[in-house]
């Protein structure tokens, strides 16, 4: 007990609760992100619509040699993010992981390699089984992966990345119990994205169908529940 | 998103601490508070066409972070009795009554403080926008969306639920 109570008057309370309630001023990178999140990418100039129509044409040629071209990057960074975490997780479909470790005994190690610190981690349940974990360098960061399958089958990857400027996307969130992370689909892979702090986080699956959409959810929450990332620097 | 209207962003922008406090008061979790408060700001610029000039921007904001609180982060059954003003003898089970799984809570600092936090929903808001905001009475109403016979009655209760548990705190 910090203080003591004497005065009950309504008036006096009221004085109180001015005067000494503490004050939680946000935090710096808050104003940042809203006013980023409320910015338009970019505004066409006049020109750039015929321009356009004329570039449009020039890529119905090209679409005949579409599957040659490389791969766009996507302008969102969220996109671009998700698209990172999905070849990382189609790369451990094929190839596995390139250091298969235990948890937790391998957390001292992965928050050195990884620069991610987790304070708790999903070691697997009945449904889910831990495969491996992993530091991972997507989008020029260095992040970590743990990858899960279920009984089913279904490989899962959780990737945490340092995202401090990452603005989930409103339009794509879906409420999951008390959460609300976003759906992303890329290459017929559905991803959830969320943020812990200044963590970016993503769960990727084949899991796109509906009803497969509903067990993604379950495992959105049993990862979500025990796992906490934080910046370890 | 369309381009929002500068002057209306700087505005809104200016009440992003008061948002911010009401937000921890409520979620009582800053990550939760963060997307609260970011939400709430991204709603307003989406529906600023909505804004009537002139009428208080700030309300207008609270009234939005406490509706996208409501439909999101509070548990939707409401099994509690609810009394003649609305609110129910205790707090409903919200997202941060659950056990401690996702990331630290925030620390108390007073008596006073944490008297606040035991309040329920209702009676907590009321008093951060009457007490602590100085919202006037009618702009409380708005938020709360209630007449203001009910804030006043709601502002009477709450004072006296935040005095019990203050007694409780001081013979402990």
């Amino acid at each position: 007990m910090s203080e003591r109570f004497d005065d009950t008057s309504d008036e006096m309370l009221g004085r109180r609760l001015h005067a000494e309630l503490h004050r939680h001023a946000a935090p710096a990178r808050l104003r940042v992100s809203i006013v980023e999140a409320a910015t338009p990418r970019s505004r066409r100039p006049m020109w750039l619509m015929p321009m356009l129509s004329a570039a449009a044409t020039a890529m119905v040629l090209v679409l005949a040699v579409m599957p040659v071209l490389p791969r766009i990057v996507p302008a969102d960074p969220v996109q671009r993010y998700v698209r990172a975490v999905v070849s990382e997780h189609s790369r451990a479909i094929m190839w596995g992981a390139r250091h298969g470790e235990v948890l937790p005994t391998a957390l001292p190690w992965l928050t050195q390699e990884s620069g991610i610190s987790l304070n708790r981690v999903f070691v697997g349940d009945e449904r889910l089984e831990f495969v491996a974990a992993e530091p991972v360098y997507l989008e020029r960061q260095r992040g970590v992966a743990i990858h899960y399958k279920d009984t089913d089958g279904h490989m899962i990857s959780y990737v945490a990345l340092p995202a401090a400027g990452l603005t989930v996307p409103d339009r794509e969130r879906v409420q999951i119990e008390r959460w609300r992370p976003a759906l992303v689909r890329d290459s017929g892979f559905a991803s959830w994205v969320w943020k812990q702090g200044d963590v970016g986080c993503f769960l990727v699956s084949d899991m796109v169908s509906s009803d497969d959409v509903e067990r993604f959810k379950e495992y959105f929450v049993r990862i979500r529940v025990a796992t906490e990332p934080v910046p370890a620097y | 998103m369309a381009m929002v209207d500068p002057d209306f962003q700087r505005q809104a922008l200016q009440h992003l601490d008061a948002l911010y406090n009401f937000a921890m008061y409520l979620t009582k979790r800053p990550p939760d508070a963060d997307d609260l408060v970011q939400e709430t700001y991204l709603r307003a610029f989406r529906f600023s066409h909505r804004f009537q000039p002139g009428t208080h921007l700030r309300a207008w904001l609270f009234q939005i972070l406490r509706n996208t609180f409501l439909t999101f982060y509070r548990v939707r059954e409401r099994e509690t009795a609810v009394a003649e003003d609305g609110v129910p003898d205790w707090d409903p089970p919200m997202f941060h009554d659950a056990p401690e799984d996702d990331g630290p809570t925030l620390e108390a600092h007073t008596d006073l403080e944490r008297a606040m936090r035991r309040l329920p929903e209702e009676f907590r808001t009321v008093l951060l926008l009457a007490e602590v905001e100085g919202l006037p009475l009618e702009e409380v109403a708005r938020v709360m969306v209630c007449p203001v016979g009910t804030v006043k009655s709601r502002i009477f209760r709450a004072k006296e639920r935040l005095r019990g548990l203050l007694r409780d705190y001081e013979t402990k």
